[in-house]
């Protein structure tokens, strides 16, 4: 074996691909392990002991409620509050129009950011329109999203009426407004990378006999894939900051946060701040479970050579 | 040694590229333009090794580019020899961005066969046995920047045989390597050259390099880049640096070379 080849053998580690982030990747990975003690546990229980004294002396649980009871509340997610379902129902219901709403913005705004990073002409005839709509806060979509989709679910597109199944609270004109929330990050982030992939990239795929479709699948996709799970990345937490607000309006009827709303009307505190804590933790894991994801899928990224 | 036509064609072999006349013109933002390539001559017969020595930015990658089909010449011809066709059997190894960072050195080496819808299973086995064949069996699933420069350019060495090129064009590819590499990578692709028969065209800046590899050294001549005379390298391979007749060529280039900077 070549000298060469000899000094540079490593230990091949599938653990680095699967396991947690290889925090040697990214820096803003590397920022984000560095979680100690100190931050997870010994400061909020020190916040958590004040809470709880200050609640007991206040004595206004309908204003300030004490951890014990937002702690009961937590611990039992699946009691039923009056005819509006339970914190766990309502979570889950919130999850799964965001998944779908996701879903389809990931496949819009990768499809079309590629498109317009790569051919001109699109990029010069959409730009416009997507530099005006972006800005445009998603819950301003909701009244039009509501006009137009009226009461119709997920289930109704595919002719099923009523299911008595949880599909039924997927409601389109929530599902619509959680895919402009998640587009436009994925679509500009996506953008991004195809306009910054070398112009090396290419023409090495087309020396290698690479056809204008096969670039496109082959070098600008994967090429790009630091950029679009960034988008994604992005574009989840809206997603999720987006449902929140949403089920908050009136109209809404189900998920964590018409049942925050609910709570509140009926000065339950207890609920509000459980709920709080579910939506926080909840956009905390999508976040970790992405930055998870990225690391794994593109180990490479930054080491170009 | 002459300046200008190639007078001692080789008879016995087809040729494998002509060049009349080549000229390439780029134009810069400000309409300012600049002649990277003006007249070049060439033919070069299948189964050469034609190294090409000349100065940083003297056109020799532009030249390169025409004629791997990145690139289009503003006048002059270029003529391919029979069954040799861009982006089919025209293999290029650039000096950097060899490989595509997000494929494994046995998914880079395959990507040609992939392009060419060669099934998975096969094109894995085939790039298996060229990363072995350059030196760097254990290293399939390792990613580019897991290896060393000397490694990457004998994965993008195995990248560009692995589609069986008749006419393989190499871009300074050892130029980012250090001395003791250079010499392994020189000494493995001659290896690899009297094996395979395919014509090499080798862009160097490094005259020592032109002679340990070529079966001819073109000289080529700064702004506008033109071939400016050859030397037929028939020292026998592998070839010595330590001897007299390498020096003596050595020399010989070396002034003809600073010929051109006047």
């Amino acid at each position: 074996m070549p000298k060469d080849v000899q000094e540079n053998r490593k230990p091949w580690r599938l653990s680095r691909w699967l396991g947690c982030p290889p925090s040697d990747n990214l820096r803003e990975i590397r920022a984000s392990r560095t979680g100690s003690p100190l931050g997870w546990i010994v400061v909020p229980v020190i916040l958590l002991i004040i809470w709880q004294i200050a609640a007991v002396r206040l004595n206004q649980p309908w204003i300030f409620p004490p951890v014990t009871r937002v702690m009961d509340q937590l611990v039992h997610p699946l009691r039923e509050h009056y005819a509006s379902g339970s914190l766990l129902s309502n979570t889950f219901i919130s999850l799964l129009r965001v998944l779908l709403g996701f879903l389809l913005a990931s496949v819009a705004g990768i499809g079309l950011g590629i498109s317009m990073g790569s051919i001109r002409m699109v990029r010069s005839s959409l730009e416009p329109i997507v530099e005006v709509l972006r800005p445009l806060c998603p819950i301003a979509w909701l009244p039009f999203a509501i006009a137009v989709f009226k009461r119709g679910t997920l289930p109704q597109v595919f002719g099923l009426g009523y299911t008595r199944t949880v599909f039924d609270q997927v409601q389109l004109g929530m599902v619509f407004v959680i895919f402009v929330g998640g587009f436009f990050p994925i679509l500009t982030n996506t953008l991004d990378g195809v306009t910054g992939v070398r112009r090396n990239y290419l023409l090495l795929a087309q020396a290698l006999g690479a056809k204008r479709r096969q670039v496109f699948r082959h070098v600008y996709f994967p090429a790009s894939m630091p950029m679009i799970l960034t988008g994604l990345r992005q574009g989840l937490g809206l997603c999720w900051f987006v449902i929140i607000a949403a089920e908050m309006l009136p109209g809404a009827e189900s998920g964590i946060g018409y049942l925050l709303m609910y709570a509140s009307d009926n000065a339950a505190m207890d609920i509000v701040i459980a709920a709080m804590l579910i939506i926080g933790s909840i956009g905390a894991l999508l976040s970790l479970l992405m930055r998870n994801v990225m690391a794994g899928l593109v180990r490479w990224h930054g080491k170009e050579i | 040694m002459t300046t200008g036509g190639i007078k001692q064609p080789q008879r016995e072999k087809p040729v494998a590229l002509e060049l009349r006349k080549v000229g390439r013109v780029f134009r810069s933002d400000t309409g300012a333009t600049v002649k990277a390539l003006e007249d070049v001559n060439l033919l070069v017969h299948q189964g050469e090794f034609v190294t090409l020595v000349g100065a940083t930015g003297c056109g020799k990658t532009t030249l390169l580019n025409l004629i791997a089909g990145l690139d289009t010449a503003d006048e002059g011809s270029l003529r391919l020899g029979d069954g040799l066709r861009f982006g089919d059997n025209i293999a290029h190894v650039f000096q950097h961005y060899t490989l595509f960072p997000w494929r494994t050195a046995v998914s880079n080496v395959s990507f040609g066969l992939q392009m060419r819808g060669v099934p998975r299973k096969e094109r894995q086995t085939r790039a298996a046995a060229l990363l072995a064949k350059v030196g760097l069996q254990g290293f399939e699933n390792a990613y580019p920047h897991e290896l060393s420069g000397g490694m990457r350019q004998r994965a993008a060495i195995a990248q560009a045989l692995a589609i069986e090129p008749k006419l393989l064009l190499m871009d300074e590819p050892f130029g980012a390597v250090d001395d003791s590499t250079r010499t392994e990578l020189q000494q493995m692709l001659t290896d690899l050259w009297q094996e395979n028969q395919a014509t090499v065209i080798f862009v160097t800046h490094n005259i020592d390099e032109a002679i340990v590899l070529g079966s001819r050294v073109l000289v080529f001549s700064e702004r506008p880049g033109r071939i400016a005379c050859e030397f037929k390298i028939e020292l026998a391979r592998p070839r010595d640096r330590m001897t007299k007749e390498f020096t003596e060529l050595f020399i010989q280039i070396r002034t003809a070379l600073a010929g051109q900077l006047d």
